[in-house]
């Protein structure tokens, strides 16, 4: 469904977008680039600052009981200034399986220090090259956790992971404490994420849920998470539109601004179409969570929707990225001039929550029906 | 229920009550001027029903209601397949400008109300040889010619001329100043002396476009409807006039779930087409694409709805919608195979690829060519320098030619 935002949804949009303006600085995010184990501080301060971690938790869990589309427009704004920490949407994926499947105890445990801020959690869902992987290689057996996770995000630093797992035979989803894991950190091209393989050896977990209602839940959080995940990118196009359409008003070549080209003006012209379609596919996928909640009818609907907003949003910045670079030229490809931030958080994105190819063949299954 | 819901609801129960005399299906099989005469009948149904002229006045045999009444109307209307193309213009463009620029209303009033009954269709003379895109670039001219006007020139693409009754020109009264400057806005009887109607037959078959020549052509000063040289903004006002219509993601080529239905029955090296990743593919970034523009239409019509101006985001439509449709059509015939050579000029563009893929190109020039429409988003929505212009400002006829 799609959906005017309200003025307490405008007023959140426009104040992340003002916090965040004043406080990021590119020459920051540039150095977190050659650093492995660090994130960008400033942006954790201002995510718990601001309450945004506690955004989508429930009131009685000390959250401010907000949903999808609060949550997507903090995350188009972080998008937008290439906001370094990663804790935003697997904070809110892991907080949402809690909420969902978690005892009592355990939801009292954690979820109103993750909307505190005090601690943080992550998701770990892929192996290799699955995002959610049919039959997972990390075994939970007995009370303990067996098995290594890949390139998690904020595995650096979570307290917390939820993770999917194989449970006598079943698939399982089962919360873990990463005190209790080995954590190698990756040193990649985009460091700030704290991506870590997280190798757990007899760890001990506790079990969320299993089988089918494990496979939904895992599923639809991985939907929820794609959203936001399309938000940031949808932001961080539509930072890199702006971007290039000021350097191509400013830039002079042949006697004229190089945005008088056409060759120029429509390639701006085109970024400009892939970022309406991916943010109006955006709303419409987070507003239909938020009223989909509880109603299992909106299921196949919501995940049709967060595939497309997913698709779009991955098209919209990977393409911005690319051109964006182009057509600022030579300055464009040059470290200090930091629009490889936007390139290498794209392709970073990109992959959080499920690549391209995952989430096709998502949409075409249950555009056919033959979804699992 | 809402009352846009409740006139929706309406609507439908209407159309659906004469679906199987006008719809797709009735259709079927029929020559040109036989659609014609039913979608002339169409009209008249239509008007009997209230359904004519949803957002005029009432005082012009209108239903006095909002833009938004039109556009759920006329999106509901589509899902039929009516035989309304003929009228599309007629009653989209000339018809609003004759009430809003025509002096003589007891005129207009009669024209009007049969134009809504279909009795009568109005062209929109625009587009010339040496001026599509560059409208203002147009040759055709008019002279002063005792109390009146006498009018020569050539216009080409006139949509449906060929059973017009009546249309409205932009010619060229000025050639000493900018061309912008030079021009004026008239209608005209395309049954008067002097004028010549050629219908042209376009690549996919069929003839649906014009040249209309004029020759000594007698206009009453009359039938003038902007100031001497005032033209160019009647005729902008002409473009302007709904910017918001009724869409169709699909760029007006078939729905996906038929291409994903052909995918499901055709095999591709041994294989399920419909598992074929390449396919797969397509299917998503198209699904993705044309969900996008929906709810780019969804807001604007919740914007219009609260009274609000909607955003520019919904000029895309056409652009991203036509040519998408026009790479869909070609994997479909790629999907057929030798099965997929056959073809049927009098096929549906909504129903079957191969004419959906030979009229596309129609569709990506006609009404704005991608290039022009990229031009304006970049211009009047992002701010970028206009293109270089070499005739700017300088008189028309010292313009190279």
């Amino acid at each position: 469904m799609s959906i005017l935002l309200d003025e307490g949804q405008q007023a959140i949009a426009t104040e992340c977008r003002r916090v965040l303006e004043a406080r990021s600085d590119k020459g920051r995010l540039l150095g977190l680039l050659e650093q492995v184990g660090a994130c960008d501080a400033v942006f954790r301060d201002t995510a718990v600052e601001q309450g945004w971690t506690a955004l989508a938790i429930a009131e009685e869990h000390g959250g401010l009981g907000l949903g999808l589309i609060e949550l997507g427009l903090v995350a188009q704004a972080t998008g937008g200034v290439i906001a370094g920490a990663p804790f935003l949407t697997v904070g809110y994926g892991a907080a949402r399986v809690l909420a969902e499947a978690g005892s009592a105890e355990v939801q009292a445990a954690w979820l109103p220090r993750l909307a505190s801020g005090e601690a943080t959690a992550t998701v770990a869902f892929a192996e290799g090259n699955a995002p959610l992987p049919l039959r997972p290689t990390t075994v939970f057996a007995a009370g303990r956790l067996t098995g290594v996770k890949e390139g998690v995000v904020a595995g650096l630093a979570a307290d917390i992971a939820v993770v999917w797992a194989m449970n006598e035979g079943e698939p399982a989803l089962v919360l873990v404490e990463l005190s209790g894991a080995t954590r190698n950190p990756v040193d990649g091209f985009d460091n700030s994420r704290l991506y870590a393989d997280l190798a757990f050896a007899e760890a001990p977990a506790t079990l969320l849920a299993r089988g089918e209602a494990a496979r939904a839940l895992a599923l639809d959080v991985l939907a929820r998470m794609a959203v936001v995940t399309a938000h940031e990118q949808t932001g961080g196009a539509e930072a890199l539109l702006t971007i290039a359409r000021d350097y191509a008003v400013t830039r002079k070549a042949f006697g004229q601004p190089i945005g008088a080209f056409q060759s120029v003006k429509h390639r701006i012209a085109e970024l400009y179409g892939l970022v309406e379609i991916a943010r109006a596919n955006c709303i419409h996928a987070a507003a239909l969570a938020d009223a989909a909640d509880g109603t299992p009818n909106g299921t196949a609907n919501f995940l049709i929707a967060a595939a497309d907003a997913r698709i779009s949003a991955t098209e919209a910045y990977d393409t911005a990225a690319r051109d964006c670079v182009q057509i600022h030229g030579g300055i464009g490809v040059t470290w200090e001039q930091g629009l490889h931030l936007h390139m290498r958080r794209a392709r970073s994105l990109a992959i959080e929550q499920g690549n391209l190819l995952f989430w096709e063949d998502l949409l075409v299954d249950h555009l056919t029906g033959e979804a699992a | 229920m809402s009352d846009y819901e409740a006139f929706r609801a309406r609507a439908r129960t209407w159309l659906q009550s004469v679906a199987g005399e006008f719809g797709r299906e009735a259709r079927r099989g029929l020559d040109v001027e036989q659609d014609l005469a039913l979608g002339r009948r169409y009209l008249a149904a239509r008007f009997d029903a209230g359904f004519a002229g949803i957002n005029w006045p009432t005082e012009m045999g209108g239903q006095g209601l909002t833009h938004i009444e039109k556009v759920i109307f006329d999106t509901e209307e589509m899902g039929f397949g009516m035989p309304t193309a003929y009228f599309g213009i007629s009653l989209g463009m000339p018809v609003p400008i004759l009430m809003r620029f025509c002096e003589d209303k007891a005129f207009v009033k009669e024209r009007v109300l049969k134009a809504l009954r279909g009795e009568e269709i109005w062209c929109q003379l625009f587009s010339e040889p040496a001026g599509g895109s560059d409208l203002a670039g147009l040759r055709t001219r008019a002279e002063v010619d005792g109390n009146g006007w006498k009018l020569n020139g050539q216009k080409v693409w006139t949509s449906w001329a060929q059973y017009c009754d009546y249309g409205v020109i932009v010619a060229r009264t000025d050639p000493t100043v900018p061309k912008h400057k030079g021009l004026t806005y008239y209608w005209v009887d395309m049954k008067a002396p002097g004028v010549d109607v050629r219908p042209i037959k376009l690549a996919g078959g069929d003839s649906h476009v014009n040249e209309v020549f004029f020759d000594d052509v007698r206009l009453e000063d009359s039938q003038r409807m902007s100031p001497v040289g005032g033209g160019f903004a009647v005729a902008m006002a002409t473009l302007m006039i709904e910017r918001y219509v009724a869409t169709d993601s699909g760029g007006f080529g078939p729905h996906l779930d038929l291409f994903v239905d052909l995918a499901r029955d055709v095999e591709v090296n041994g294989r399920p087409a419909i598992a074929d990743g390449r396919i797969r593919s397509q299917i998503a970034r198209n699904h993705a694409m044309r969900a996008g523009l929906e709810s780019i239409t969804t807001r604007a019509m919740l914007m219009m709805q609260a009274g609000m101006e909607p955003g520019p985001e919904g000029s895309l439509n056409k652009l991203v919608a036509v040519r998408s449709r026009q790479k869909l059509s070609e994997l479909a015939i790629d999907l057929q195979g030798n099965a997929g050579l056959a073809f049927d000029p009098h096929a549906s563009q909504k129903e079957n690829w191969t004419a959906s893929w030979l009229n596309a190109p129609t569709g990506r020039i006609a009404g704005g060519a991608d290039e022009m429409l990229l031009n304006t988003i970049a211009e009047r929505i992002l701010g970028l320098p206009q293109d270089h212009r070499p005739d700017k400002g300088v008189p028309f006829n010292q313009i190279p030619a």
